[in-house]
This record gives structure tokens, C-alpha cells and sequence, in this order.
């Protein structure tokens, strides 16, 4: 019967949504076919029983005209055309479309309860899937790059997936059901007959399952694969030209394309199977129907009306049903369990906090970690015992720090001693790569050093309470962070706890910052800002360092968060920051930040020194040469000293 | 260096070319495709013949004389139809596979062969789309045909059957299949307004867990994730409202829809059984009358077949696109015997989105370095593609040591010409790979000389995997990329090394550095260095000024300086600006 399908996804093409690939696929791809997408199924499903419940009441009056098409039919004949009384016939058949309108409004009520399970199921997914990528980004783990994809058209698959699902297979339940109850009412022989190789193709479909859960996965990751090879190598035309490398990159997309091309015809052949279990299931019995017939009549078993209805139970029903079973949950069953097994494994990856001490998952396969916007569950707990003392002042001592990315890779910070006492202001200079950026990260216990230790008010970093620690702590990242909302929003970013204070404090900071004629032409406080990267990244710059000196925190680190500033903007700024109460540590994008600074911190290499400018000039040759290069360009007739720079 | 603007125009790819294109994919899997169309042509002859021959085994089995001749041909009908669908499933899943890895192969080569300046005029993201996706959709397009056809096929031979068994069932069906229709197109209409609205509020939440991701580190330090994790959701109660109502218009049209066919196929039964009662048929043919009206309705089935069909076309637009960009055509000559003299001689480029030159005659004297400065927009980096053939002059020639480069074979043109970017991409497996890829035969220790010649080697030891680390998740910041890239130039001892802003992501102490490698490590050896810093300018034994397209002047910066315009270009550049008036170094009070 066609109708209600023509909106459920075609199998083949549902499984296209997932070809946008994380990088991340091959060797991460290959845990247990589908396990944990069929529990994250139950997981999901599980908060909507009543809806379910109410669509599979309704599903059974949907499947009363199924049950009574055959019955109907043989009465229609048999005490009807046949008998000579068309008048009946009609009358039978006029039943049956009567039970086919109870059909439509069946299927009418039906939507909503199932909109009430889909729709419920796509927001939880949603806000798991959100909440377990920002706080594992969150956490310092890289950023996914295939998590908008995940967002978007993964999670599409499995909205279109379990609805399609839902209203087939209890069609696919009921048919089946329908076909052989109304064959067991006819009769009971030739339902029996019926049943055995019914039950035989069921088993044979149950053993196929694993083999077609690994060949669709397999197909995805192929998918997946192409897309993170062929990705660098097209946005790398340029380079592959200029390397003479065509052949390497177009053996490299070939050898991807190949192994697609296999995987699309290894779930061809695994759906061989599939066809035969439709042979086994429904043609088999009809077959044996039509042979038995002939002396089941004459041995008054079977009348022929009984014999039409059960042909045309077998032929209109049965078949369907068969060829449903192996569709439905052969093709989007085994997409859909592939698919939700990709998204468990975003789900469900314990977030990592760096520092502390490892928190329990939060994220588990639960209900509760599904709807984590609800009741708290999805959260980190925090990890950070309470301090036995509060912070005495905001001086930072580090002692001995170290770090280095791996045991076998050179230290980007060995054995660091350095005091920065609460309102000084430090600059930290260093040729690009020297792990500057990795410092500020030390500093303000975002990364755990791999060895000393650093004291902020005389607490060690890791004893202070998260809150209280990024409360005092602030950190402004060369790449600024604006998002879309209001300006006010975005500039009482790190001051939430009393609006009317923070209306004050953002008004003095961005008068402070210099950001007052940028606030002017977006339209005040209250202007939107729709999309962040029509922005300047100068001007993105200026609204984060507004938003930082607006802020309660009383150490401040600029890590060359002016970079996209002009050198009098950068002037004005950190002359702001050096004004206000409090410690500004500048890791320095220009020499001129480090000229204004009390004190320098260069760093070369393992080594770290500091000084005041005159000093450094002095004892640091790296220094001397951070600064004292632009003097061959003023002897080759370059521009004046006060126009170099130190950085990009 | 203009960026360049998403999407080719859309005149050069008519839909006849994607419809070319569509047809000449099906030529390419004709064998398979033979396959589908006889095995569904088959199937569809099985299942239009089924209902008849069920029909005439049912009357076989109560009529009960003769050999069972029907029910055995309905047992060969039912084996044919298993044994069709096998083949045609198999052969449809070759054909789509055949069909799409060729587009695929062909699409890669086209791709890898096209003019950069062309190449780079859609965004990666765009062609990762077009290559991945779009000939996935195209590449199904045959079967799909072949599908329509039978199906259309089927559902008329559904109807003319009811004619055959009695022209008032055939005529009864035929009145009730146009409001199907009807309700059809209405659904499709009122779904698909909802779906944008749908798909709007989706991309708003992608967008926001985007920006969140790229600041992460702010959101890391302000301890903000989970206000984060709020303000991504806010839009989704927006998507749940649009989902919801997308479910109340599929259950205002979808029951009519179910309520409308059975009512065609009771009508048409009523009529098939009417003719019982006369005589006319037998009471198997009602079976068959039942069976043929499913067949007739299965043009429903269609629906997402012709959708689907609708939207391969425009994917094979989109790759034809991509696939009519000229290739230029290639070389056979080896380069000339020479020292690396650069030649211009007339060269004029002229096309959207690249930063025209307009009749440039440059003599690149052979080891020597050569800088070219100049505002951004005034071609110097179309001048840097022009040196090595990575784009072809409209007008002109380009030659190397005498010879033009468009006689030059390509292969061997890019062991004489090398190229450092200032966004290097790096492609092959690990850091080391990247350094020499396109070069095989490089040993480790050479991929280690040009390393610390552009001082790249101490960074690359401290990473987690030192030269092993994967090139695509290296954590390098873009300074070090480029110094990658600047290494992956100097592994090649090229005659002429081109570099297009090659060290500006460096600070001022190691662009010293690498500018001795390239002052004093490459002497001998000509070098085009495109730059916007004035101590590259300073050390250069050449410069050339370019503006709007044109060489302005040349000679050396020492004598260039005295002119006012040549100084102010490098103030503009961002190196200072003029009220940058602060002391250079203040002791601090």
C-alpha cells in the first residue's frame, strides 16, 4: 500500500547526511558495530513512553482494515458476487472502505504522538550533543571539526530515521500480525502452515544483521575517509601545483574513491540475502498454498472463498510485510544504528579538565546525561576541593615550571622562577614558537605544568575554586571571541553577577580601551550583533579587551590580544590596563609593549631571563636582537626605529 | 592577494551541460546498466503478469481439473522475480558505484590540472562538496532513471491491465486517480515552505556552536561553558516549533492521502465484483483487478524518485561547473641549461577575481634576489604565480633561461621552479612527509637540513611527535607554518625559488634568521621574494615596485627611498602608522 511513505528518506540516499567527515573517522570509527547505538536508542526513547505508547494504540486501529481485507473480501465473494447478490458484495466492500476511513483517522491521530516522541528525541540529542562538545573543547581537548555537521545532519539522519522507524515498523508489526491473524481466523491450518518458514526467514534475517551493521558502517567511514582526504588535497591545489605533486595527491583521492566504490557494492551483495529471506518468508508459503489447494478443497478443509482470502492475505499481505522487514530494519535500521553509534561516541566521552583531579564522567549513556540543561547532569563536577584559606593578595610565584607536550618532545618551559607581584606589569617576549601562548595558558591554569608549581595569593592554582580562580583570572586570547547577541552582552561577558554594577564597569572600560567610537557605530550597548565575523578582527579585539578590563579579575593576561590593533590603539589599550587596579601580564606582540613594561620576561628556548628593558638590552642577546634588528634596516636606509615591530 | 569569491558563475554550466554530462554517465556503466533495465524490465513484466497468474492458479486450485500448469507458472514467475530483483540490485549498486567513482576520478584529475587562479576562485569547502557529494547524487542518476522508467512502466501497465479484465474497473480507477494527484502536489508544496524554515532554524544553532568552538579558549578561561552550552540551545524551542509544525501539515495531508487510495482500490474492487455477479469475470480476476489497482497506484512510489531527480541535475550542474574551468595545456620540452634567468616579456593578465598585470616586461637577472613590493591588490601575487606557470598569462610569454615556460613539461618545470606561500597548506602524512612531499626520493637528513635552514627544526622537536607529528593536527602556530612551508621550497635546490610573502607571519629576530638563509644559504640561486616588509626591500639586490598591475619602478631600495610615495608604501602596509608618534623605547617612569 503507498501513501504515507512518500515522506520517510529513501535508505540508500539517508546514508549520505554523514559524508561531511569528522577527520577523526578511520581507526576512531572501528569500536563495536552499532553496541552503543542501540543503547542510545532505549536512552532516548525511554522519557517518551506515553507518546509511544498512545502511537501504538493507535497503530492498532490502523491495522483493523489490514485484518479485515482479506476476511472481507472472501465474504464479499462468497455471500455476494458469487451468490448472486451483488447488492451484499457491495455492501461487504462498502465495509471495507468504511474500516479504511477509521484507517485515516488513525493515522491522523497518530502524528501528533509521534511528533510528541521525534521531536522531544532531536532536542535531547541536541543538547547532549552541545553540551558534551563544548565542555570536552571546554575541557582542552582540540575542537571537533565535523561537530556542526554531527549537529546538523547527523542528527537529521536520525530524526528522519526513527520516525520513518516508528510509523513503518508498526506497520511492518501490524501487517504481519494482520496478515497471519487474518489468515488464523480463516484458517487455522493454513495458518500454521504459514508460520514455519515465516519464523525460518525471521531467524535467517536475525543472523544477517550483524554482517549488514558492519558493511553500512563500513560504507560511512568510507564516505567519511574520502571526504578528510580529499579536503587538505583541494584546499592544497596551490601547494600540490607548486610541489609537482599531482600524481601523489591524484593517487591519494584515487585509492579513497576505490575503497567507497567497494564498500557500495560489498552492502550490494550483503543484500542478496536480504532478498531471499523475502523467497523464504512469503513466496514459499504462497506457493505451497496453491499447491495444497486443490485437495484441501476437495477434502472440504478449505471453501474457495477461503482459499482467495488467504492468496490474497499471503500475496497483498504477507509479501509487503516481508519485503518491509528487510527494507526497514535491513537498511534504515542498520543506518540508523551505525549513525547514533557515531553520535554515542561524541555523547559519551568523559570530558577532561586538565587541571584537578579527574571528575567523573558526565556525560554517561543515560537518560540524565541526555537532558542535561534540565537537571544539572551534564555538567562537570566541580573538580576543585574548597580553599581551607582565602587568596592573600594576587601575587603569582612560579617555582621551577616546566612543560613539555610529550616525555620525548623538548621542554617548551624548563625549570621557570618567577614572581609577579599583585598590579606589576610584566611583558613576555620571545621569538614566534618559544611557547609564549603556552605560559599564559600556564599561568592561568588552563594547562597543568609538567613539573614546579605556581602560587597565586599564596594558594597553589589547583586548590583554588574553579569559579574563584576564572573570577580573578582573566585570560584575552589573540583570537578574539565575539558571539551573536547584543553589544552589551558580549562586553558583560565576564561581569554576570550584578547587572547594574556591570552596566557601570562596561561603560568606564570601554571609555578606558578606546572602544568608544567603535559602541558609537554599532548603535550603543543594545545593538545587535547578527554575524560576529562581519567585524574587523581589530574590532573584535577591541570588544574583548573592553569586556576583560570590565571585569572583576585582578590578573590580567593579554596574549597578543592586540595584535590587530594600530600601534596607537595598542597604546591606548594597554596604557588602560597598566592604569587599572590589578596585575597585567602582556605576552607581546609588538617590542613597544615590552618597552612600556616594568619588567620583561624573555623567553628563548628553555631558557627565560628577566629585566627591565635597559637590562635586558644588556644581558639578553635574543633581546638585543628582538630589538636591536630594525638597526641594520635603519642602515640600509630603512625607516625610522619607532616604526619597527616586533611580531606579525 | 584579492580572496576568492564563493561559487564559479553560474553561465558558464547551463542545465544541458549537467544533462550532458547525466547521460554521459550512463553511457559510461552501460554494461551494468543493461543489467538494471533488463532485470527491471523483468521484475515489472513479473509483477504486471503476477496478479493474473495468481488469478488463474487460485480459479486452477477451485476449479480443480487439468495439471497444475498455472500454479507452476506462478512458482517461475516468483523464482524469476527473486532471481531479477538479485541481479538488477547488484548491477544497479555496480553501476552506481562504476558511475560515481568515475566522476569522482575524472572530477580529481580536472581539479589538480586547472590554472590556480581559476582553481582558487571556489572556496575548498565548495569543490569537498562538489567532489564528495554532489557526483554521489549524480552518479546515482542512471539507476534512478532506469527506476522511474519501470516504475511508469508498471503503473501503466497496472491500468491498461484493468482494461483488459473489464473497461469499467479500468475506467472506475482512472477517475479516482487524479484527486491523488492533486493531494500529492499539495502536500509537496505545503512540506517543502515548512522545510526552510526548518533548515533556517538548524543552521542558526550550527553557526552558534561554530563561533563558541573557534573561541574556546576565551570560554576556557572565563569558565563560561555552560552559559555557552545555554546560549548555543537558544535556538532550538525555534527548530522544535518548526519541527512540529512540519508534523501537523504531514498529518493534515497524509490521512487524506491514506484515506484516498484504498477508496480507489474498493471502488475499483466494487466494480470487479459487480462484473462476478454478472458473469463477466471470474472471481480470481477480482484478485487480479486488486493487484493491478496496487500496480497502478504505485506512481505514488514515484514522488521521491522525480525529487531526487530534480536534485541530481542540479548537482550535475554544479560539477559541470568545475569541469568546464580550462585546463592548460601542458609542455613536452625539458627546461633550458641555465642559471635561472626569469623572463617577462609582455605578460597581461585580465580576469575576475585575480589581481590584474597589465604588460609587464621584467628581466629576473639569474642569482639574484629580486624583491617585489607594491600595495595589495597591485599583482604582485599574480606576478608570483606567473613565474612557475601556476597560472598562464592572457597575453605575453613567461620564459625560463630562454625558454617559455608553456613549452616546458610540467613535471619538469616544478624540479626548476619552487614556491613558498605565506599560508602554506601542507599535505602527506607527518611533518617530514610534508617537508618533501612530491619529492619521494628525499632522504630525512636533507628534509632536516632545510628545516633548520628556515629554522623550523627546534619547533618541530618540541613537538609531541617531533617529525612524525601528523601535518593536519601539528599544533603550529601560522609563523611556523610558514617556515614549514619555507622548508618545504629549500628541500627542492630549485633554480628559482619563488616566495609570495613567504616569512610574514614571522617575528622581526627569526625573519632575521631566515633572511640570512636566504641572503647567504641560497646565493647563487634566483629568488623572487614577493614582500611587504621593508628589510626584505632593504636586502634585496632588485626591487621591483608594482602598482595597479604595472612595474612603477625598479632599482635598488637605497635608491628607490628617497621617493616619498616608495617610503609611505611601507607605513601603509601596517609596519607603523603615522601617529604611532610614542618613543621607541620610554623608560618607564
Amino acid at each position: 500500500m503507498p501513501g504515507p511513505s512518500v515522506r520517510l528518506p529513501l535508505p540508500g540516499r539517508s546514508a549520505a547526511p554523514s559524508t561531511a567527515a569528522p577527520p577523526t573517522a578511520g581507526p576512531a570509527g572501528d569500536g563495536p558495530a552499532g553496541g552503543s547505538g542501540w543503547r542510545l536508542l532505549p536512552a532516548l526513547l525511554r522519557p517518551r513512553r506515553r507518546p509511544l505508547a498512545a502511537a501504538a494504540a493507535w497503530s492498532l486501529v490502523e491495522a483493523v482494515p489490514a485484518l479485515l481485507s482479506g476476511l472481507l473480501l472472501a465474504a464479499a465473494l462468497d455471500g455476494g458476487f458469487l451468490a448472486g447478490r451483488p447488492g451484499a458484495g457491495l455492501a461487504w466492500l462498502g465495509l471495507l472502505g468504511f474500516a479504511m476511513l477509521f484507517r485515516a483517522v488513525a493515522m491522523r491521530m497518530m502524528f501528533p504522538c509521534l511528533a510528541a516522541v521525534v521531536e522531544p528525541l532531536r532536542d535531547d540529542l541536541v543538547r547532549a550533543l552541545v553540551s558534551a562538545t563544548v565542555t570536552r573543547a571546554a575541557g582542552g581537548a582540540a575542537p571537533d571539526p565535523a561537530a556542526a555537521t554531527r549537529l546538523t545532519e547527523q542528527v537529521e539522519t536520525v530524526r528522519n530515521l526513527v520516525s520513518a522507524l516508528l510509523r513503518s515498523a508498526r506497520t511492518l508489526g501490524m501487517s504481519l500480525v494482520a496478515a497471519l491473524g487474518g489468515l488464523l481466523i480463516l484458517s487455522p491450518v493454513v495458518a500454521a502452515a504459514v508460520a514455519v518458514p515465516v519464523a525460518a526467514a525471521l531467524a535467517v534475517f536475525a543472523r544477517l544483521m550483524p554482517v549488514l551493521l558492519a558493511r553500512q558502517r563500513a560504507l560511512i567511514l568510507a564516505d567519511e575517509d574520502l571526504t578528510a582526504r580529499a579536503t587538505p588535497i583541494l584546499a592544497g591545489l596551490r601547494d600540490i601545483a607548486a610541489c609537482g605533486a599531482r600524481a601523489q595527491a591524484h593517487a591519494a583521492v584515487e585509492s579513497a574513491v576505490a575503497v567507497q566504490a567497494a564498500a557500495t557494492r560489498a552492502l550490494a551483495r550483503a543484500g542478496v540475502s536480504r532478498r531471499l529471506v523475502v523467497t523464504l518468508g512469503a513466496h514459499l508459503p504462497l506457493a505451497g498454498l496453491l499447491i495444497a489447494a486443490r485437495p484441501l478443497i476437495e477434502a472440504g478443509h478449505l471453501s474457495p472463498g477461503e482459499v482467495v482470502g488467504a492468496a490474497a492475505y499471503l500475496a497483498t499481505g504477507l509479501d509487503p510485510a516481508m519485503r518491509m522487514l528487510v527494507g526497514v530494519v535491513g537498511s534504515w535500521g542498520v543506518t540508523l544504528t551505525v549513525v547514533l553509534g557515531r553520535l554515542a561516541e561524541t555523547v559519551a566521552v568523559p570530558a577532561r579538565i586538565p587541571p584537578g583531579p579527574p571528575s567523573p564522567s558526565p556525560a554517561a549513556l543515560t537518560p540524565a546525561a541526555l537532558t542535561p540543561a534540565r537537571n544539572g547532569a551534564g555538567r562537570p563536577l566541580p573538580s576543585r576541593p574548597l580553599p581551607e584559606r582565602p587568596l592573600s593578595g594576587h601575587r603569582l610565584e612560579v617555582e621551577g615550571l616546566s612543560f613539555a607536550y610529550a616525555s620525548r618532545a623538548a621542554p617548551v618551559v624548563h625549570g621557570l622562577d618567577l614572581t609577579v607581584a599583585e598590579g606589576e606589569h610584566l611583558a613576555v617576549v620571545g621569538p614566534s614558537g618559544v611557547g609564549k601562548s603556552t605560559l599564559s595558558m600556564l599561568l592561568t591554569g588552563l594547562q597543568r605544568p609538567t613539573g614546579g608549581r605556581i602560587r597565586l595569593g599564596g594558594l597553589a592554582l589547583e586548590a583554588i575554586p574553579e569559579h574563584l580562580l576564572r573570577t580573578v583570572v582573566a585570560l584575552v586570547p589573540q583570537e578574539a571571541y565575539v558571539f551573536a547577541g547584543t553589544l552589551g552582552e558580549n562586553l558583560a561577558y565576564l561581569c554576570p553577577s550584578d547587572p547594574r554594577t556591570a552596566d557601570r564597569r562596561v561603560r568606564e572600560a570601554v571609555d578606558a580601551v578606546g572602544a568608544r567610537a567603535l559602541v558609537e557605530r554599532l548603535g550603543g550597548l543594545d545593538a545587535v550583533i547578527e554575524e560576529p565575523a562581519a567585524l574587523s578582527a581589530g574590532e573584535r579585539q577591541l570588544i574583548t579587551l573592553a569586556r576583560a578590563y570590565a571585569s572583576p579579575a585582578r590578573v590580567v593576561v593579554l596574549d597578543e590580544a592586540t595584535c590587530h590593533l594600530d600601534p596607537a590603539a595598542e597604546l591606548r589599550a594597554e596604557t588602560a590596563f597598566a592604569a587599572r587596579e590589578g596585575t597585567l601580564i602582556v605576552i607581546a606582540h609588538r617590542i613597544s609593549s615590552a618597552c612600556r613594561a616594568g619588567r620583561v620576561l624573555v623567553m628563548d628556548g628553555a631558557d627565560a631571563l628577566t629585566g627591565s628593558h635597559r637590562e635586558l638590552l644588556a644581558r639578553s642577546p635574543v633581546y638585543a636582537g628582538l630589538v636591536g634588528h630594525w638597526r641594520d634596516d635603519d642602515a640600509a636606509g630603512g625607516p625610522s626605529p619607532r616604526q619597527v615591530t616586533a611580531g606579525t | 592577494m584579492p580572496d576568492p569569491v564563493p561559487g564559479p558563475s553560474h553561465e558558464r554550466a547551463t542545465r544541458e551541460h549537467g544533462d550532458r554530462l547525466l547521460v554521459s554517465l550512463a553511457r559510461g556503466s552501460r554494461a551494468p546498466l543493461a543489467v538494471v533495465a533488463a532485470a527491471s524490465l523483468a521484475s515489472c513484466a513479473a509483477v504486471l503478469v503476477l496478479p493474473a497468474v495468481l488469478a488463474a492458479a487460485v480459479d486452477e486450485a477451485l476449479t480443480g481439473h487439468g495439471p497444475p500448469t498455472a500454479t507452476v507458472c506462478l512458482i517461475l514467475v516468483l523464482a524469476l522475480t527473486a532471481c531479477a530483483e538479485i541481479a538488477g540490485m547488484m548491477a544497479g549498486a555496480a553501476a552506481t558505484a562504476s558511475a560515481t567513482s568515475s566522476l569522482r576520478v575524472r572530477l580529481t584529475a580536472h581539479l589538480l590540472s586547472l590554472d590556480i587562479a581559476e582553481a582558487r576562485r571556489s572556496p575548498t569547502g565548495e569543490l569537498v562538496n562538489r567532489l564528495v557529494s554532489n557526483t554521489a547524487t549524480a552518479g546515482r542518476v542512471p539507476v534512478t532513471l532506469v527506476g522511474i522508467a519501470t516504475g511508469l512502466i508498471t503503473s501503466v501497465g497496472g491500468v491498461v491491465a484493468l482494461f483488459v479484465i473489464d473497461w469499467r474497473v479500468g475506467l472506475t480507477f482512472v477517475a479516482g486517480a487524479p484527486a491523488a494527484v492533486a493531494l500529492l502536489r499539495v502536500f509537496v508544496e505545503r512540506v517543502s515552505g515548512l522545510y526552510d524554515d526548518y533548515q533556517g532554524a538548524q543552521g542558526r544553532l550550527a553557526a552558534r556552536l561554530t563561533d563558541a568552538l573557534a573561541g574556546i579558549r576565551t570560554v576556557r578561561a572565563s569558565g563560561s561553558a555552560e552559559r555557552e552550552i545555554t546560549r548555543i540551545l537558544a535556538p532550538l524551542p525555534e527548530l522544535s516549533g518548526s519541527g512540529h509544525a512540519l508534523w501537523r501539515a504531514q498529518a493534515r495531508s497524509v490521512w487524506k492521502i491514506a484515506l484516498l487510495l484504498p477508496l480507489i482500490e474498493v471502488a475499483v474492487l466494487g466494480a470487479a465484483g459487480l462484473g462476478v455477479a454478472d458473469g463477466r469475470l471470474e472471481p480470481g480476476q477480482l484478485l487480479a483487478a486488486a493487484g493491478y489497482t496496487a500496480l497502478g497506484l504505485s506512481f505514488v512510489d514515484q514522488t521521491d524518485a522525480l525529487m531526487a531527480l530534480a536534485h541530481s541535475r542540479s548537482a550535475a550542474r554544479r560539477i559541470c561547473e568545475v569541469l568546464g574551468l580550462p585546463v592548460p595545456s601542458a609542455g613536452t620540452r625539458p627546461p633550458a641549461e641555465g642559471p635561472g634567468a626569469l623572463s617577462f616579456r609582455g605578460v597581461t593578465v585580465v580576469r575576475e577575481n585575480t589581481a590584474p598585470v597589465e604588460d609587464v616586461d621584467l628581466e629576473v637577472p639569474a642569482g639574484s634576489l629580486t624583491a617585489v613590493v607594491g600595495r595589495s591588490g597591485a599583482g604582485k601575487s599574480t606576478l608570483a604565480l606567473l613565474a612557475g606557470r601556476l597560472t598562464d598569462p592572457d597575453r605575453g610569454e613567461v620564459l625560463l633561461d630562454g625558454r617559455p615556460l608553456r613549452e616546458i613539461d610540467p613535471d619538469a618545470l616544478r624540479g626548476a621552479v619552487a614556491y613558498a606561500f605565506e599560508r602554506p597548506v601542507l599535505l602527506g602524512g607527518d611533518l617530514a612527509e610534508a617537508v618533501s612531499y612530491g619529492l619521494p626520493a628525499v632522504d630525512r637528513e636533507a628534509v632536516r637540513e632545510a628545516a633548520r635552514a628556515a629554522h623550523v627544526d627546534d619547533v618541530i622537536g618540541r613537538l609531541p611527535e617531533g617529525y612524525g607529528t601528523p601535518a593536519d593536527t601539528a599544533p603550529l602556530s601560522g609563523g611556523e607554518l610558514q617556515r614549514l612551508g619555507l622548508a618545504r621550497a629549500l628541500v627542492r635546490r630549485a633554480r628559482l625559488t619563488v616566495l609570495d610573502d613567504a616569512t610574514s607571519g614571522l617575528d622581526t629576530a627569526t625573519e632575521a634568521q631566515v633572511t640570512r638563509t636566504l641572503l647567504e644559504g641560497m646565493r647563487g640561486r634566483t629568488r623572487l621574494v614577493i614582500a611587504h616588509r621593508v628589510a626584505t626591500a632593504a636586502r634585496a639586490d632588485l626591487v621591483v615596485w608594482m602598482e595597479d598591475g604595472r612595474i612603477r619602478a625598479r632599482g635598488t631600495h637605497r635608491g628607490l627611498w628617497r621617493d616619498p610615495a616608495y617610503r609611505a608604501l611601507f607605513a601603509a602596509a601596517g609596519e607603523a602608522s603615522p601617529q604611532d608618534q610614542e618613543d621607541p623605547c620610554p623608560a618607564r617612569p
